[in-house]
């Protein structure tokens, strides 16, 4: 039973109390990032001070009294409550906050980016939020936080203000908004049903009395987190929002947002609906098919993605919907496997992202075209972006596999085979986009890298054989390769891979510039260190001198996270909770 | 309680004989408008508390007050003051507190003042009347009193636009008269209380009933201005000296609204809407129709004030969907939007000015980087406009919670749709203004500012400002449009936000978020109210 508490309160307010003092220390940025760190430790010491009692059943709550009370039902409170299910969010985002603080230091001093210290106000606002969101004790209170995640992240989407994040940040506001809207829609519908809002391990009774109404209401719902959780058609936002610098796109749009709508969805299946409702009413499958056809569809155009972050963003939308299938499966293994997927799929692509912003940083290369070769340049960021990107093919022993593992086991359990199918299928294309990255940047070499069929050519093929030698020769300047030089090899490609290259990853106007002017190319590459030239090629460096040490340890950190996951994932907190939170949430309802 | 009953009548006497004193007394005594309007708003202020403690809450007991010994069947005129009102009386008091204090200037002369506890005087005296010939005297006064407001900066363009207001504005006043009139010869009675048991007696469907709601709701509909009769009231508030426009936007719409809630649901009541669909049916067309055509026509203009003009069109839209829902829980949502809104609009419209006094911006595209000039003003500007849009927790989503809520408990699935899709539709403006303010590059230096007197007052960063300088010397050379500013005679481009203004606009801003979080408060102190009405 819930124990009063300040300590949920206290995870939410720690991150919100930095927001002024990061904005007041803008002068001082030693400081200032310090007040970062302080808070991120702050933060999840704060979360992991209760995992111990949550673990045996205890629930930690903050009333913090009523918000809104109407004639129609209970009184809605603002409550913050520390049950399993929100401790497992909030002890992975914490954690992760404090990887990717440090890695925000060593990304924005890298590239000297601009508002700096309006970049770390937001972020301590987005994970405020998210910390609310994991302790909403009812749909109100978690759309509340909800809303104002989707707020306080549209000023890291449209950080780099150029014309292109400004579009990303619209779209991003809409899509995000528009979903806020339904979940409105659909936490009105609810509470004019049943009269409550808060969250019941098994579900909120009352709400199956009226089929239609319910799955309706469901639809809103989860169409609604669905927006976040990047479930086709809802999903184009993400790709476009990786205009954001990377330490947004890792720790935001892989773990923190994405994953407050992945958990929007799983709050509303497990505890306002539950499993057993789910199922009955059918719901659980249409979302399950949503989910597959979006994991399929996403794997398959990540293939084509020449942008790293952008496959990478493409990758993300697939592996969310691995979890989301497993709610809509809502059998206890595929839940079990579908929340353990949180966890795992934040640790894996965490790792991604940080290594493609540490590649960024370094050599200013964002294509994966050019990328041949660049395991000489970066090898301790290449080999853990080896590991985490086979986890994400779902290989024994990382963190990946055993999600994977009880998800499978879900589909099998309740005779839908076609999902296991959809699952393994998915896998192998897991290896068909991310072998290749692997595979060139330690063995194919920067002055004859081998053709990239999928990226070079429009689907189908080409009439003529024109695609020409030009194409393959190593590019300098980062970024502008097929704008420039592959015009005849393919449109489609173009398309997706030129735009977020032309204008993101600098602030300053200057480097705009020399992008396009292959005069400066060689003082660009030069006075960023390391970058290869057509002359010269990837220069060889070690582990210890790759990069700075505030990119290295996060991506090291996280990349060990995941293959612990993988390796004892019983002897981490995760799998435990899960496991509980799924024995409640069944027992109640079957 | 006899000295409570008299409270009202002060509300009323008080800011008419301050006006009154100061256009005979006040030339001769020389600038004591100031004074005296901040005094007889302060009174006001002070005992529209007292009546709120008295009316709200669940042992909260209306106020009625016979005028002069006159009793109501005798003919007499009654003040009326429940809960609802009390809440209005407060806002008006409060805001015109607010205005007050951002508007003082040693320029101003003693007939501003007057006219403005004028205004005062005639919006109390619509939320507190019982008799529906005195609401139409105080609607004539505080009409007058806005169109003198209006144009009380002297140009041709205020002249112009007060012109249209008091054409349009006469016409609706004079719908509304004609209504009452109707009302009268129907039934014999003026009084609200006397007039919904006649109606309810001689039956809804009476002609001559249907008939005088008809014209009385579509002169308080001009009033309010509700698509498609919304005309005179962009113009108005786009002409209108700065913070005129904040207090004429805050309040007179807002009055005009609660008097379409008090007859509405208080005279003809429920009942009446249940007889007669089709005029059910209409207003909540009308007002669904407001919600989108005012969010579409905002996202259209290039001026601010015009652009939240229009935003006032469409977030009214919501009110009358509100009133007509006819459910308890709508009702209390009208009544914290009408409250949240007046709040937010107060706190803009003074934005706007402040920017317009300090840089000379007024359009969408000269608010290019403002968060670099002026961050305190812009902070408090962000939070409202995402309290406009309805952001959680800001009053803005209380509102639109409840009136969603109560448009599902009517079955009004159109409507929720629209209530809750009104979100996105206010993002569309409010988002073209932030985005500028924050997201764009500010112009290098505007040619009415003096850029490294702002920088340093408003606590900017100058480093920021200077670096950006380079690279954007060739791209705007001016701006479109400062040439309409020159005969602006609020214009001063002083380089500054003075300060009392920009207090009180962070005030407002932090009262959006107050009230946010106060949602159940709210319904709780007005449960008592809501129930006797619906």
């Amino acid at each position: 039973m819930p124990v009063d508490s300040i300590l949920p309160l206290l995870a939410v307010a720690i991150p919100a109390i930095a927001i002024p003092l990061i904005l007041a220390l803008g002068r001082r940025p030693n400081v200032r990032e310090g007040v970062t760190l302080t808070a991120a430790f702050a933060t999840f010491a704060t979360v992991a001070s209760m995992v111990p009692d949550v673990l045996d059943g205890a629930v930690y709550e903050t009333d913090l009294g009523t918000f809104l009370s109407t004639g129609l039902g209970d009184p809605i409170g603002f409550t913050l409550q520390a049950d399993r299910l929100g401790v497992l969010f909030a002890l992975l985002a914490s954690f992760l906050w404090i990887a990717t603080s440090f890695y925000s230091i060593g990304y924005m001093r890298g590239l000297d980016e601009h508002d700096q210290t309006r970049f770390f106000a937001a972020f301590a606002a987005s994970i405020a939020s998210a910390m609310g969101v994991a302790f909403g004790a009812n749909l109100v209170t978690l759309f509340v936080f909800y809303e104002v995640l989707s707020i306080a992240t549209y000023p890291l989407v449209a950080h780099d203000e150029s014309e292109e994040a400004i579009w990303a940040g619209r779209k991003y506001l809409l899509y995000t908004l528009g979903g806020g809207v339904a979940v409105l829609a659909g936490t009105v519908m609810v509470y004019a049903m049943t009269g409550t809002t808060t969250f019941q391990a098994g579900g909120i009774a009352a709400l199956t009395e009226d089929p239609m109404m319910a799955r309706a209401a469901f639809a809103l719902l989860v169409g609604g987190f669905g927006v976040k959780a990047a479930l086709m058609p809802f999903h184009s936002w993400l790709p476009d929002a990786m205009v954001a610098p990377t330490p947004v796109s890792a720790l935001l749009h892989a773990v923190a947002v994405v994953k407050s709508g992945v958990f929007g969805i799983a709050r509303v299946v497990l505890e306002v609906y539950g499993p057993g409702a789910v199922q009955d009413l059918g719901v659980g499958i249409a979302l399950a098919t949503v989910a597959a056809i979006t994991l399929v569809t996403a794997s398959i155009i990540a293939l084509k993605q020449d942008n790293l972050k952008r496959r990478l963003a493409y990758s993300t939308v697939s592996q969310l919907s691995y979890i989301v299938l497993g709610l809509g499966l809502a059998s206890p293994a595929a839940l079990v496997g579908a929340l353990l997927h949180i966890p795992a799929h934040a640790f894996m692509k965490i790792t991604l992202f940080f290594c493609a912003g540490a590649i960024h940083v370094e050599t200013h290369t964002d294509d994966i075209s050019d990328m041949a070769g660049i395991g000489k340049r970066m090898p301790l960021t290449m080999s853990a972006f080896a590991v985490a990107a086979a986890g994400m093919a779902g290989m024994p022993l990382l963190a990946g596999f055993v999600s994977k593992w009880y998800l499978l086991v879900g589909a099998v359990e309740l005779d839908l085979a076609i999902f296991a199918v959809v699952l393994l299928v998915s896998g192998v294309l897991n290896v068909a986009y991310y072998w290749p990255i692997v595979y060139q940047a330690f063995f194919e070499d920067e002055h004859h890298p081998d053709p990239k069929p999928l990226l070079e050519f429009p689907p189908g093929g080409l009439a003529s054989s024109d695609t020409g030698v030009e194409a393959n020769s190593p590019r300098t300047n980062g970024g502008r390769h097929l704008a420039t030089t592959a015009e005849p090899t393919g449109a489609a490609v173009d398309a997706d891979a030129d735009g977020p290259d032309s204008v993101r990853s600098d602030g300053d106007g200057d480097h705009e510039e020399s992008v396009t002017d292959t005069d400066v190319t060689d003082d660009h590459v030069s006075s960023h260190g390391g970058g290869h030239t057509a002359d010269s090629g990837w220069e060889r460096r070690s582990w210890r001198t790759e990069s700075t040490w505030f990119m290295l340890g996060p991506i090291v950190l996280a990349a060990v996270g995941a293959v612990v996951l993988g390796l004892v994932p019983g002897h981490v907190v995760f799998l435990e909770l899960i496991e509980h939170i799924v024995d409640v949430a069944t027992e109640v309802t079957h | 309680m006899s000295d409570l009953t008299l409270l009202p009548i002060l509300l009323v006497v008080v800011p008419l004989v301050t006006a009154a004193f100061l256009l005979a007394v006040g030339r001769f005594v020389g600038g004591a408008g100031r004074v005296l309007a901040l005094v007889a708003t302060l009174a006001n202020t002070a005992i529209a508390f007292v009546l709120a403690g008295e009316t709200l809450g669940q042992d909260g007991r209306p106020i009625r007050t016979e005028i002069a010994g006159f009793p109501a069947a005798e003919g007499g005129i009654e003040l009326f003051v429940d809960g609802i009102s009390a809440v209005v009386l407060g806002l008006i008091a409060l805001v015109s507190l607010g205005v007050l204090v951002a508007s003082f200037d040693r320029r101003r002369q003693d007939s501003f003042y007057a006219l403005y506890v004028l205004l005062m005087a005639g919006l109390s005296g619509m939320v507190v009347t019982n008799d529906l010939f005195n609401l139409y005297v105080f609607l004539e006064i505080s009409g007058l009193a806005t169109y003198a407001l209006i144009a009380s900066d002297g140009s041709g363009r205020s002249a112009l636009a007060s012109l249209k207001y008091l054409l349009v504005g006469t016409v609706g006043a004079s719908l509304y008269l004609l209504g009452v009139g109707y009302a009268f010869v129907a039934t014999g009675y003026l009084n609200m209380v006397q007039l919904e048991g006649a109606f309810a007696e001689i039956g809804h469907q009476e002609p001559l009933v249907q008939t005088a709601f008809a014209l009385i709701a579509a002169g308080l509909v001009i009033k309010i201005a509700l698509f498609p009769v919304h005309t005179w009231q962009p113009d108005a508030y786009t002409e209108a000296p700065d913070r005129v426009t904040a207090l004429v936007a805050a309040l007179v719409s807002t009055t005009a609204a609660y008097a379409l809630v008090r007859i509405s649901l208080g005279v003809f009541t429920p009942a009446f809407f249940e007889a007669n669909s089709l005029i059910h049916t209409l207003l909540l067309a009308l007002a669904g129709a407001s919600v989108v055509a005012g969010s579409v026509l905002a996202v259209m203009q290039r001026e601010v004030k015009r652009m939240l003009a229009y935003s006032s069109v469409a977030q009214f839209g919501l009110v009358v969907l509100g009133i007509y829902l006819l459910n308890g829980t709508a009702l209390t949502g009208t009544v914290i939007h009408l409250l949240g809104h007046a709040i937010i609009k107060v706190g803009l419209f003074l934005g706007v000015a402040a920017f317009a006094t300090a840089y000379g911006v007024r359009t969408v595209s000269e608010y290019d980087g403002l968060a670099e000039r002026a961050p305190y003003a812009s902070a408090a500007v962000a939070v409202l406009a995402l309290a406009l849009v309805g952001m959680p927790p800001t009053v803005g989503f209380v509102g639109k919670f409840y009136i969603a809520i109560g448009a599902f408990e009517a079955g009004a699935w159109a409507l929720l749709a629209i209530i809750v899709a009104s979100t996105v539709l206010t993002l569309g403006y409010v988002m073209r203004l932030l985005e500028r303010m924050y997201f764009a590059d500010p112009p290098d230096s505007s040619p009415v500012s003096p850029p490294a007197a702002d920088l340093s007052t408003d606590g900017g960063d100058p480093t920021d400002e200077s670096a950006t300088d380079g690279d954007h010397t060739v791209d705007e050379p001016s701006n479109d449009g400062p040439s309409n500013d020159v005969s602006r005679t609020d214009t001063a481009a002083a380089g500054r936000i003075s300060r009392p203004l920009l207090a009180v606009v962070i005030v407002a801003a932090l009262a959006t978020l107050a009230l946010g979080v106060l949602g159940s408060t709210i319904e709780g102190a007005l449960a008592a109210t809501v129930e006797v009405l619906v």
